[in-house]
């Protein structure tokens, strides 16, 4: 590391901080500048989903056309996932990861402004659509024959294709940049095992983005060329096969929704551990699970198709099935760390406990949804989009708030207020379930999902009603959430270096923390550094007390 | 209020009653699973709730720091592999049985999806299709599926434009309607076990009025299904054609908006209505009469033209309008005398 060479708090020479944030190279201001994008995309999504359900609240078209209603949870889908739910994590990533490491910067640090600066670029390229003839309307799953250039004639799909592709290679390029931080940045004592599990599920996640993305880009060029040079890749009456595209769409697709919940699952075991002031439970057991689950969602992409008829159902329902062993392994170390702990319940902790309790229930409608013979009662109804809702707002996003919570006093100096982080919290997870819980029985009931409008006699109404309700609750909740963070920022409670007593390196500097990152570094002797620096005392005693020493751990 | 709440939900969780002797063993499969998720779900939020009360801190003493147990984590991964192996099995079971095919089904049917309508083409031991049944109906007409009950039916799946999907939610499943070029059509076969009248609808995001494209399933005995058929094989009408020299009047739509909003008929005499629909958004021209509905012309997606034939009316006022966006800029009136 020759940057040690340098004085980490030496200053550089002075420009103004609007040529400073857009050319910057620091891994902490482009991890901010990540976030903050990402939370302006969950703002214009959410924005679409409340058009979405507001149009939903009751039978009948009120407020939208069917062409702008398709435009609007196309929209919405596409923003919410590649442009909010994956580089949010992402940003988290780039401002923590180097720092549980011990790290001064990541391994590539004009690659990582690269790959930030290509995600507003492609968000407002596909948001462009709306400006030239109308955004595209097939669904963010893009299903050929209607994308291709016979039924979406609008230039808006095109542009979706050129926008995601340059958001693809951005997190391309990412991944590369995380994974040659991680294996080659790592500060003296932090071996692989002794890795925060949030790095660890970052290592997997950029694995998964390396090799899946690229198979998304490959058809989405192919459909381009289809749209526009006269291919056929898709195209029945020609020799191409639409069915090929959701194969293509699948196998990114399904580690795309690995790529989103991997990080949340390793921002709650940052949490947990902390709020229980107990270490993770079988830590390796969690590792393991990690890499498992990582290996398996590259053979489960065919379980969005059982309806087509061109799948060997029994291979992908027993592939698919086999995931929720990691998963169960994770909940049961998740649990077990809960179990005879010393817990508070700060707002990190209480999303975080939220995200442990929504996602369980995403994972089981996931394995009922794995049983070909239910899949074909349930697929493409609201008891998918209930399901995913599950995955991605329950886990995911409840994780991303946990982390804003947890990791805010570290960024800033400042910790958000707990009141209203409260409020927030209680808010969002009550408005989350009246969102999206009633559309499991609507599902289940044969709602089918895309859906602009629905019969009055269907007796589907007072459910859309309770979940439109929901999601305005999730707006409201979003109100102290903002106030709180501008709030904070001005005038915020000032709470020193190591406000929540972590146990992981970037807790070992100051908050925020200077350019390169440390001064100087505790020894590393665990997943726990800062943990071990804080208790070095206890465990003297431990060791001197106790003729058998607990769990089997060094 | 709460036990309340929990018990309706509890009661949506189970599907539709099921209709078909498939539909029987996917609504078995189906609640086995949800009681098995059940139990899952209570028992962990059970366990989250209750640490979250008695392992609140109470003091600053550090709890043990236990890192792991091999025994317990190796009983925690044998309980979901169990628990998955028993679901794969009972799954596969049923995926088997519901699957199997009979050599000689009852009724056999091509259904074709198009955006945004049904055609049920019902085919007979003749080759000869001009007599053959067909239904037909879109948004506003949807059409029905008459079934006979208690025997196979076969439904071959076909698509000459995007997916859809075949989806009738008392019959517990849903197959996507393909296109599939020169190979076979995908296919769906159940036996109906009950008589009645069951609603389904495309399952597959089809485009804009993928909403609209609904129809219905009319279940009966044999012999009420063999009456049905009778009726509706067609005689031998040709299609209605304009005779020579009829009046033609000419309509367009931009921007959902007609060009006009006054037209002239004559009275007693076929005329013709040239219909151009300028943008990328399906319309129609349809007439009506103190609401009764007199022609609904088939919608169609532009830009195109086509020429709708309207039988004799009597002097009078007419609305026309279109039937996807019945809005005042797509409302007219038409003068007949």
């Amino acid at each position: 590391m020759a940057t040690t060479t340098l004085s980490p708090t030496a200053k550089g020479y002075r420009r103004s901080w609007v040529i400073e944030w857009l050319t910057t190279v620091d891994h902490k201001k482009i991890g901010i500048l990540y976030i903050v994008n990402a939370f302006l995309f969950f703002f214009a999504a959410g924005i679409l989903a409340l058009v979405v359900r507001s149009e939903l609240a009751i039978p009948g078209l009120q407020f939208l056309d069917e062409r702008t209603y398709n435009q609007a949870f196309t929209m919405h889908g596409t923003i919410m996932i590649f442009l909010f739910v994956v580089p949010v994590l992402s940003g988290f990533a780039n401002y923590i990861v180097p720092l549980q490491l011990g790290a001064p910067d990541m391994a590539f640090p004009r690659i990582n402004a690269l790959s930030f600066w290509f995600l507003p670029a492609g968000g407002l390229l596909i948001f462009s659509g709306y400006l030239f003839g109308g955004a595209a309307a097939e669904g963010w799953t893009l299903y050929a024959p209607l994308s291709n250039g016979t039924y979406a004639t609008g230039v808006g799909t095109d542009l979706w294709l050129i926008g995601l592709l340059l958001v693809g290679t951005a997190s391309i390029l990412g991944a590369v940049n995380f994974i040659a931080t991680i294996f080659k940045m790592r500060a003296p004592g932090m071996t692989l095992f002794r890795m925060p599990i949030l790095v660890w599920t970052v290592l997997v996640t950029a694995t998964l983005i390396l090799l899946a993305t690229p198979v998304l880009a490959a058809g989405m060029i192919a459909l381009f060329i289809d749209r526009n040079y006269g291919g056929s890749f898709f195209d029945p009456n020609a020799g191409g096969n639409p069915v090929l595209w959701q194969h293509l769409f699948w196998f990114f697709g399904h580690p795309e929704v690995y790529i989103v919940i991997l990080p949340a699952m390793g921002v709650v075991s940052e949490i947990l551990p902390v709020f229980t002031r107990r270490p993770l439970f079988g830590y390796r057991a969690f590792v393991y699970a990690t890499i498992a689950i990582g290996l398996l969602s590259f053979s489960v992409w065919a379980h969005h198709m059982f309806t087509t008829g061109q799948v060997f159902l029994p291979f992908f329902s027993f592939m698919t099935a086999l995931i929720a062993i990691p998963t169960g392994v994770k909940m049961f170390n998740w649990l077990a760390t809960l179990w005879r702990g010393s817990i508070t319940f700060a707002t990190p902790m209480l999303f975080a406990l939220g995200f442990l309790s929504m996602f369980l229930i995403g994972g089981i409608s996931g394995v009922m949804l794995s049983a070909p013979p239910v899949d074909f009662h349930l697929q493409d109804t609201y008891f998918v989009v209930a399901h995913l809702h599950y995955v991605f707002f329950g886990g995911s996003v409840f994780g991303v708030f946990a982390a804003t919570y947890y990791w805010f006093p570290k960024m800033t100096g400042r910790r958000l207020n707990e009141r209203l982080g409260k409020v927030h919290f209680w808010l969002h997870f009550i408005g989350f379930n009246l969102a999206f819980f009633p559309q499991h029985i609507l599902g289940i009931q044969g709602m089918p999902r895309r859906v602009s409008d629905y019969s009055p006699d269907a007796g589907w109404t007072i459910l859309n009603l309770v979940s439109t309700a929901g999601a305005f609750m999730i707006a409201v909740s979003i109100l102290p959430f903002l106030v709180n963070l501008v709030a904070t920022f001005i005038n915020g409670e000032q709470v020193g270096d190591d406000p929540w007593e972590g146990n992981t390196l970037e807790w070992a500097t100051s908050s925020p923390p200077p350019p390169y990152n440390f001064d100087k570094l505790p020894p590393i002797r665990s997943e726990r550094p800062v943990f071990d620096l804080r208790h070095r005392h206890d465990a003297e005693h431990l060791a001197a007390d106790l003729t058998v020493p607990e769990g089997g751990h060094s | 209020m709460l036990p309340l709440i929990a018990l309706t939900a509890a009661c949506g969780m189970v599907p539709p009653e099921p209709h078909t002797d498939q539909a029987k063993e996917i609504f078995w499969l189906y609640n086995v699973i949800l009681v098995m998720g059940g139990i899952v779900f209570v028992a962990v939020e059970g366990f989250i709730v209750y640490s979250i009360f008695r392992y609140r801190r109470r003091d600053d003493r550090l709890p043990t720091q236990v890192h792991g147990n091999s025994l317990v984590e190796l009983i925690w991964t044998a309980i979901p592999t169990v628990i998955v192996l028993i679901l794969f099995v009972l799954s596969t079971v049923t995926l088997n049985s519901i699957s199997a095919r009979s050599d000689h089904p009852g009724v056999t049917i091509d259904v074709e999806g198009k955006q945004w309508s049904w055609v049920f083409h019902y085919l007979d031991a003749d080759a000869d299709p001009t007599n053959d049944v067909m239904v037909s109906g879109g948004a506003l007409d949807p059409p029905v599926m008459a079934l006979p009950v208690g025997e196979p039916v076969l439904l071959r799946l076909r698509s000459n434009d995007v997916i859809h999907s075949f989806f009738v939610p008392a019959f517990l499943v849903k197959t996507d309607v393909v296109p599939t070029g020169d190979r076979p059509p995908n296919e769906l076969e159940f036996t109906v076990s009950e008589a009645g009248t069951y609603s389904g609808q495309c399952a597959e995001f089809c485009g804009d009025l993928h909403a609209r494209m609904t129809f219905s399933v009319q279940a009966m005995p044999r012999t009420d299904f063999d009456a049905w058929l009778a009726v509706m094989r067609p005689t031998q009408t040709p299609a209605p054609s304009l005779p020579e020299g009829s009046a033609v009047l000419k309509v367009s739509a931009d921007n959902s908006t007609f060009d006009t909003h006054e037209l002239t008929a004559p009275a007693e005499e076929a005329f013709g209505i040239e219909f151009t629909n300028d943008e990328a958004v399906a319309h129609n021209v349809a007439i009506y009469q103190r609401g009764e509905p007199i022609f609904n012309g088939a919608y169609f997606t532009g830009p195109g033209t086509t020429i709708y034939v309207i039988d004799a009316l009597p002097a009078g006022d007419y609305t026309f309008i279109c039937d996807v966006h019945p809005v005042p800029d797509m409302t007219g009136t038409l003068t007949v005398r």
